[in-house]
């Protein structure tokens, strides 16, 4: 290690110091300063997130490869031999696209959808679901495990409050959210009605605006369990490796229990990636669904699974996610 | 620059039933402050409550005006913060983007933060090593850098808590070079906080000995040592008995230091041990003044803490 410049004391006067005669910028440019800073620097640190992210992308080259290729196919439905309208066919793709981004194995269909099938079998959906997954915890387990192993917490709420740090944490999450999901969907949305031609925007704006809110609430919830997950530890690879688990195995567990025929009742809200998936359906204004095309949950007659379970499931992982972070700050990091 | 930069009433933490702080009423005068006292006696809780990082129990304090409970943010905006922890920083990245990034979290701008940012690092002497990863960084470089991110939003208040922890001679020599230069030559109110008694005295004027969460002394070094123990060292080839009482009986302060008697300073000291010596027929074989340091008030103060104090 080079130090020969330091050992000596001659630097001391060398550089005078220049007082701050500028204008220092409000706590919102902050906060949008530290959530950037450290998005950026997981985006720099690791190699493994830059392949992921670029491996994602091409996934979508390779689909619109697909899409365009088999377009006019695509517009009869398989099954029937009735005519698919664009927008029908537009809506059914992107939906199912979004959809796979939080399933492994597509567990659930819309009961009596006119979806031709393309979707489900197309190398996205249950496909980069996983790889999506790996990224997420590889951003997000750092984010504050980091900083208790680092120690830099003590600078950091030096210059800033507590909730500031906390919203940081989240705002740079949430940026990885929109560069890795909702943008490439929204652009997926275009290039789609590029693709497929004769599409009627108005009509298609709700699968839009569900597309954009839908990979928001993904980027919601899996911060809020990531985040938890990296401030209960001071180790990266443990906070990591316990998200992971958390939704991976509780995701496995509900897709095997649908394989072996047994009741899908309840348990199903343990699955924070099948309650995020289903409360797609919801917010489209589906009742029934399928699991894997055998069994229908109608999720508004009143028995069993409702639709204001699924959604106040969702809500109390993310509040519960969102309140250990802040517990953990406040409380354990205070000390 | 105000006269008093820190002023505190009752300043109390607590964690839980442990005593962090009791009741610290303090006026904190610009310039050089060093803050002393033995490992756990308090000095980070204390630092840590003025930056709003802890809660105060209860008491209030006031830096630069601006009350800590509800204008904290312009106290973080005015204070520059070197902590005790032997942070590794983000080892990833630079010390130039980690120091940048300190510095908008200090409401800087992009491109002033970048500009600052060197500036800091050159100032403190890392101007060659700023784009190196700070995971290759030493002890004293990483030291360097905290000082640099306390440094690079142009504070009017420098805390540093125990900056030379972990340093090597020349380490420590620098860096507390550096701290009495941001006194003298910038005009920067630094407080240092240490159980190293040297460090102190040599780059701060003013003292405050805090021990078991209370401040047990304060004052301007010099006159703090001076009103301690200045004493006149006496050693006599025989009779050190008689000649330890015929300096009682004439109302000095005495004492026993190895071979040696110690007599408190007073304006006459010398004349008068020669004339008792010479009373009672003792040889002064060795006579000179000794000056107190910091570290004598600070075990008199100890050994008075014995006795409860306030």
């Amino acid at each position: 290690m080079r130090e020969s410049n330091t050992n000596s004391t001659a630097y001391v006067r060398k550089f005078s110091f220049r007082p701050f005669e500028g204008f220092r910028r409000g706590r919102v440019y902050r906060l949008a300063a530290v959530s950037w800073y450290w998005w950026i620097h997981q985006w720099e640190r690791s190699r493994a997130i830059k392949i992921l992210i670029g491996f994602l992308l091409f996934t979508f080259v390779l689909m619109n490869m697909f899409i365009l290729t088999f377009r006019d196919l695509m517009l009869i439905n398989p099954y029937t031999g009735e005519a698919i309208s664009p927008n029908q066919l537009l809506e059914d793709t992107i939906l199912q696209m979004i959809r796979g981004i939080v399933s492994f194995g597509m567990t659930f269909t819309a009961s009596g959808d006119t979806s031709n099938g393309f979707s489900e079998a197309s190398f996205n959906v249950g496909g980069t679901s996983i790889f999506i997954l790996i990224l997420v915890v590889l951003v997000g387990s750092g984010l504050i495990s980091d900083d208790i192993s680092n120690q830099t917490t003590e600078i950091y709420y030096s210059k800033l409050e507590r909730h500031e740090y906390i919203l940081g944490k989240f705002g740079a999450f949430f940026i990885f959210g929109n560069i890795v999901l909702t943008l490439p969907y929204v652009f997926e949305f275009f290039l789609l009605v590029i693709g497929i031609g004769e599409i009627d925007l108005i009509t298609a704006l709700p699968v839009f605006v569900h597309t954009i809110v839908f990979t928001e609430l993904i980027t919601v919830t899996y911060s809020s369990i990531v985040l938890a997950f990296s401030s209960i530890t001071r180790r990266r690879l443990y906070a990591g490796l316990s998200a992971f688990m958390f939704l991976f195995v509780a995701n496995m567990i509900v897709t095997s229990l649908a394989f072996t025929g047994g009741e899908v009742g309840l348990e199903i809200l343990f699955d924070v990636l099948t309650v995020l998936l289903l409360s797609s359906y919801i917010l489209t204004g589906t009742t029934t669904v399928r699991l894997q095309g055998f069994y229908e949950v109608n999720l508004t007659d009143g028995v069993g699974l409702e639709s204001w379970m699924i959604l106040g499931a969702l809500g109390f992982y993310i509040l519960i996610g969102f309140l250990i972070v802040v517990v953990q700050v406040y409380w354990r990091h205070g000390k | 620059m105000e006269a008093e930069t820190i002023i505190t009433e009752s300043l109390t933490k607590f964690y839980g039933k442990i005593r962090g702080i009791e009741d610290i009423t303090v006026r904190i005068p610009s310039g050089g402050v060093g803050f002393l006292g033995p490992n756990g006696a308090g000095k980070t809780t204390f630092i840590r409550t003025l930056l709003g990082i802890i809660r105060p129990t209860r008491g209030r304090a006031q830096v630069l005006g601006y009350d800590i409970r509800h204008e904290i943010n312009q106290v973080r905006d005015r204070i520059g913060y070197i902590p005790e922890f032997n942070t590794s920083f983000i080892p990833d990245t630079t010390a130039m983007k980690f120091v940048a990034f300190c510095a908008r979290m200090n409401g800087l701008s992009y491109a002033e933060s970048k500009q600052r940012a060197s500036d800091s690092l050159f100032y403190v002497g890392l101007g060659e090593e700023r784009y190196r990863k700070l995971a290759t960084f030493s002890l004293g470089m990483k030291q360097k850098v905290k000082l640099a991110v306390a440094l690079v939003h142009d504070p009017e208040i420098i805390i540093c808590d125990e900056p030379t922890n972990g340093l090597d001679p020349t380490g420590r020599v620098q860096m507390l070079e550096l701290i009495r230069s941001l006194q003298t030559d910038e005009g920067k109110n630094v407080i240092l906080s240490s159980h190293l008694l040297r460090d102190v005295e040599q780059t701060t004027d003013y003292a405050m000995v805090i021990s078991e969460g209370k401040i047990r002394a304060e004052g301007n070094i010099k006159e703090l040592t001076a009103n301690r123990r200045s004493t006149v060292s006496v050693k006599v080839k025989t009779k050190t008995e008689e000649l330890l009482h015929a300096l009682e009986k004439r109302g000095m302060e005495v004492w026993i230091e190895g071979a040696f008697i110690e007599v408190k300073t007073n304006p006459d000291v010398e004349k008068e041990i020669f004339k008792t010596a010479f009373q009672i027929g003792a040889d002064i074989r060795y006579i000179g003044s000794r000056s107190s340091t910091l570290e004598d008030v600070f075990v008199s103060l100890f050994k008075e803490q014995e006795a409860p104090i306030q």
